[in-house]
């Protein structure tokens, strides 16, 4: 009797680990491919934005170069630290801690490189015509 | 004579009749239990199987768009450099040139965005095999179709194209398919188009040899 009582048990557990299988798959595929999607609308809007300040940066640097006053050395010192900041930042990996915060640091110094340009920050970076705003 | 026969077995069976109701009960009471486990752990299999599978999804797409998009980024930030640049400057001819291209460049990074939004939704490989094999095709697709599954894993464009070719009906899958495959890559030559009006651009302004370089540089 408890070897038929076993039996039962088994048989159900079974059937149920089958239906999981099953099911894990499933889950999995769908999962999968929600996540996928999710993250590659976020990835794409951080590497739009740092790709942008990265742009901005380099070629700001290339064309101070020319002038060697006091200003634009100044100039010049916040745009290195700027570069250095976005080369060193992983914006490419989901699970770094910091993402997020050094992500504010980099518009915190992309705001003041700006000013210190006399340019308004928000100067076609995000305009209302493309869905990726910042 | 059927009639006969009928009434024979039946009496024949009724030796056992009340043995045979209990064991239908039994059997069908066996089977709904059993039908009802299945149910239960496929529903616990989906819920793990996506729980677990959406941060890795989300992972693996994040690295995707991240990639796709940084250059889009590089271009729009030159560009940005370039017209405040040209605004302090006076260059006022240049300054709707450059509008222009970052227009191309707002546009190519919208559909970069919706190709990203659907080729992620591009159904599994396993789920159209087995609507392939669903359709009830001829044998030689059949053997294909038990060859691909076996290497599930293989890449889309390239592994089911025999298949696609042998059966014309399944041909729209294929185009389907290699859409997908384009669609996460959307035309490179937008912004090579690009690079070589800001190339030019910058050499009419004169601007210095780095800044050139600089442009030359952007990867696309």
């Amino acid at each position: 009797m408890a070897d038929l009582f076993e039996g039962i048990v088994m048989a159900e557990q079974r059937f149920h680990g089958e239906g999981y299988q099953e099911g894990y798959e499933e889950g999995s595929h769908a999962g999968m491919a929600e996540g996928r999607r999710h993250g590659a609308l976020h990835g794409a809007r951080m590497g739009s934005e740092i790709g942008s300040y990265l742009g901005f940066a380099l070629t700001w640097h290339c064309l101070l170069q020319k002038c060697t006053d006091e200003k634009n050395s100044k100039r010049i010192r916040a745009l290195d630290s700027l570069i250095g900041m976005i080369q060193k930042f992983p914006y490419e990996d989901p699970t770094y801690d910091k993402l997020q915060e050094d992500l504010e640091k980099i518009r915190g110094k992309f705001k003041q490189v700006c000013s210190m340009l006399n340019i308004q920050s928000d100067f076609r970076i995000g305009t209302e015509r493309s869905s990726l705003t910042f | 004579m059927s009639w006969l026969q009928v009434a024979v077995s039946q009496s024949n069976e009724d030796i056992f009749d009340e043995d045979a109701d209990e064991m239908y009960l039994l059997q069908k009471e066996w089977n709904s239990t059993m039908k009802k486990r299945l149910k239960e752990g496929y529903r616990d299999g989906i819920e793990a199987g996506k729980e677990l599978a959406l941060q890795k999804g989300f992972n693996q797409g994040y690295r995707h768009g991240a990639k796709l998009m940084i250059t889009c980024g590089h271009f729009k930030g030159t560009l940005n450099a370039l017209l405040s640049w040209c605004h302090f400057n006076r260059h006022d001819s240049a300054l709707s040139t450059i509008n222009n291209l970052l227009d191309v460049i707002g546009k190519h990074e919208e559909d970069v965005l919706k190709c990203l939004n659907s080729a992620e939704e591009q159904p599994h490989l396993g789920h159209i095999l087995d609507s392939v094999q669903d359709m009830d095709l001829n044998h030689t697709a059949g053997t294909e179709y038990k060859e691909v599954k076996d290497g599930k894993h293989k890449k889309c464009g390239s592994c089911d194209d025999n298949i696609c070719r042998k059966n014309g009906e399944v041909g729209s899958w294929q185009s389907e398919c290699s859409k997908a495959n384009l669609c996460t890559d959307p035309d490179k030559s937008t912004l090579a188009w690009v690079q070589k009006q800001t190339v030019w651009l910058v050499e009419q302004l004169g601007l210095s040899p780095d800044t050139l370089h600089h442009i030359q540089q952007l990867e696309h």
